[in-house]
């Protein structure tokens, strides 16, 4: 930028000197001096970079000195009024067309057979200054563009290391409540049953000699309290299923009654298939685009009722939520929408909006069976 | 190679989103089905490919080249048979396929061989002369197909090209599909008769709102529902049923009666109706019907977005 200007300058000044020196007339030591002072004062601005008011004073003195050295020496220096004019804008960061009409003023002032030329100067420079500073803006949307999308994708890969965290922790929980299930069961009833199947096999050891009967009687109890805990271990085994789909759907269950208590509608769920395989990631998926769901159909809906249905099929997973409200003919996307659809392509899955009879949202998520 | 390879797509009017980041690609020699209700996107996504319409977003190359960048390429590899006719009423059928081959470049002899040909294959060779518009709904949609492959593109795009026209016709569009096909050109097919997209495409795409929401065979499709089908029989003596034998029969995967009928859920691809029959009269139960409820792509479609196809 700075050497854009420094060119355009030189580039006038020494059309200047050409036609002030060389042409007709010859310069005089005062043109020379005044060339001079043009250039230190030009050359001192883009040394003062860092300090904007320093480069609008210089800028401010170097327009006064153009318009002095014009009505002095020669008119010709009229020309590099326009330049330093738009340097001033640019650093006050004001409107192009206003430099251009100040710009303009001297006109009236000037020699008729300079006019073309002042003229052929402005708009040079006007188009420079118009070109750079969009070149310039354009810069500057790109690189905020780049830093939001920076900025985006740190947070996305931080929510990607929060849910892979989450799917690690919840893998966890629930080997430690399966674990803790197992052995609270085993405890209650296998635990109950050996002990007093013990008492009676020692009662009886202490009565064979004499009362076989009796003894007898209570050999014959610790079989039957043996057998009974023996299918109490094989039953205890068989129901050794995770039970997380229960903590999704009961999740779910609790939401809905929930809004039932608090809202004015009927809120249900209902769940078709085998629950067991949706992971906690997926449960938490549909758990959050459910939350959302039906916050829109409070927001705008109108709804009276809302219907949140999870069906497992052969290869999706699919669940809605639907509402009898107002619906919408024409969708358009808010972040509340943007964010279900980015949680279900985390997983590879889709959101369907629909608003053609009251509002329904559809998350489908693929359902990967050999997981 | 891919014929049609569709990437991020996105159309926008104003604030609605027609398009919603389509990805697809479309194999060679393949009838590609392009399944959805009205609105869901079709059209546009055709319209787009053929340059009729901007993309917002995202790219569509054929044959590995951008549409947008070699659009003339783009325009000599494609025939598009539009939902609406496009032909003259004024002008002959000849006439009318020699024009559109002519925008899409024969010249001279080539131009006539072409457009006679044309003529031939959608069984108007004999009405070249006659003027469309006292042709039956039928006719002007073959004279409508022939106009698109006159100048014999790799990919041919037809927008529901079966509305609204007789059964006879039908059937010969959805032959001369095939033999399209067979010819060397893959095929893109959209419609919203279930039916015709089940029995001709090898590849299908259900599209809703915008999106694809499921892609692949229709077996594949179908297998996103179920892998199983159910087999309802109704049966006036179910005391005699011997439902271990039942259970035995190959793919079988439960035996429920119920009163007066019998449930019987099997694995989809095997074919056991014959021997769950033969075990039936076997046992001398007295059969009073068959009923067989496997999943089709109106299922599918329906489970999937809760709609129907032709809401």
């Amino acid at each position: 930028m700075d050497l854009w200007i420094i060119g355009n300058k030189l580039g006038l000044l020494v059309y200047i000197i050409l036609s002030v020196s060389i042409l007709p007339k010859t310069g005089t030591p005062w043109d020379i001096l005044a060339y001079l002072i043009y250039l230190c004062v030009n050359v001192t601005i883009p040394i003062f970079r860092n300090d904007a008011r320093i480069q609008q004073l210089l800028s401010a003195c170097s327009a006064v000195l153009v318009v002095y050295f014009a009505y002095r020496l020669d008119t010709s220096f009229v020309l590099l009024l326009p330049v330093n004019l738009y340097e001033l804008v640019l650093l006050w960061e004001g409107r192009r067309r206003i430099a251009l009409a100040i710009s303009l003023i001297p006109l009236v002032m000037i020699p008729r057979e300079e006019l073309p030329v002042y003229i052929l100067s402005t708009f040079l420079s006007f188009l420079l200054y118009t070109g750079l500073r969009l070149q310039m803006e354009r810069l500057k949307r790109v690189d905020e563009e780049r830093e939001t999308l920076r900025l985006e994708m740190q947070n996305l890969s931080h929510l990607l290391n929060k849910n892979q965290e989450y799917i690690r922790q919840s893998e966890y929980t629930i080997k430690l409540e399966e674990r803790n299930r197992l052995s609270q069961q085993i405890h209650d009833e296998v635990g109950h049953a050996m002990a007093g199947a013990l008492i009676q096999m020692e009662a009886s050891r202490t009565l064979l000699a004499a009362n076989p009967d009796k003894s007898a009687e209570l050999l014959g109890n610790a079989i039957s309290i043996s057998k009974e805990g023996l299918e109490r271990i094989r039953l205890t085994l068989k129901d050794m299923k995770p039970r997380s789909e229960e903590l999704g759907i009961h999740r779910l269950r609790l939401f809905a009654d929930e809004l039932s208590a608090k809202h004015a509608l009927k809120a249900t769920v209902t769940h078709e298939g085998n629950l067991d395989v949706i992971t906690p990631m997926q449960w938490r998926i549909i758990h959050e685009n459910a939350t959302e769901a039906v916050t829109n159909s409070l927001k705008y809906g109108h709804a009276s009722a809302i219907e949140i249905e999870v069906r497992v099929l052969n290869r999706m997973i699919r669940s809605s939520v639907s509402d009898n409200g107002i619906g919408a003919r024409k969708i358009v996307k808010g972040l509340g929408i943007v964010g279900m659809e980015e949680r279900a392509a985390s997983v590879g899955g889709t959101v369907i909006v629909d608003g053609a009879h009251g509002f329904r949202v559809t998350t489908l998520l693929p359902n990967d069976k050999s997981e | 190679m891919n014929v049609l390879e569709i990437r991020n797509l996105t159309k926008k009017f104003g604030d609605f989103i027609a398009v919603d980041n389509m990805n697809l690609s479309v194999r060679e020699g393949e009838i590609f089905g392009f399944l959805g209700a009205n609105g869901a996107g079709k059209s546009t996504t055709i319209n787009m490919i053929s340059s009729l319409l901007r993309i917002t977003k995202g790219e569509i190359s054929l044959l590995g080249k951008n549409i947008v960048k070699e659009n003339k390429f783009a325009k000599l590899n494609i025939g598009i048979v539009p939902q609406d006719l496009a032909i003259y009423e004024e002008m002959s059928a000849y006439e009318n396929v020699s024009f559109f081959a002519g925008l899409y470049g024969l010249r001279g002899n080539l131009l006539k061989e072409r457009a006679a040909e044309a003529l031939e294959f959608v069984g108007l060779g004999d009405k070249h002369k006659d003027l469309p518009k006292n042709f039956s709904g039928g006719m002007k949609r073959r004279l409508n197909i022939a106009c698109a492959i006159a100048h014999r593109p790799k990919l041919i795009i037809m927008d529901e090209p079966t509305v609204g026209i007789d059964p006879q016709s039908r059937n010969y569009i959805l032959n001369s599909v095939r033999k399209l096909n067979e010819m060397g050109s893959s095929i893109i097919y959209t419609s919203h008769y279930m039916e015709e997209v089940e029995e001709l495409c090898t590849r299908i795409a259900i599209v809703d709102h915008g999106k694809i929401i499921a892609e692949g065979t229709k077996e594949q499709l179908k297998s996103i529902i179920t892998d199983t089908k159910e087999i309802w029989i109704g049966v006036k003596n179910e005391e005699r049923l011997d439902i271990d034998a039942l259970q035995r029969i190959s793919g079988v995967i439960s035996v429920q009666p119920e009163e007066q009928t019998v449930k019987i859920v099997s694995r989809g691809e095997v074919g056991n109706l014959n021997w769950i029959i033969q075990q039936l009269i076997k046992d001398g139960v007295e059969i009073g019907s068959v009923e067989e409820q496997a999943p089709n792509l109106e299922t599918v479609f329906l489970t999937l977005t809760g709609r129907k196809l032709r809401d």
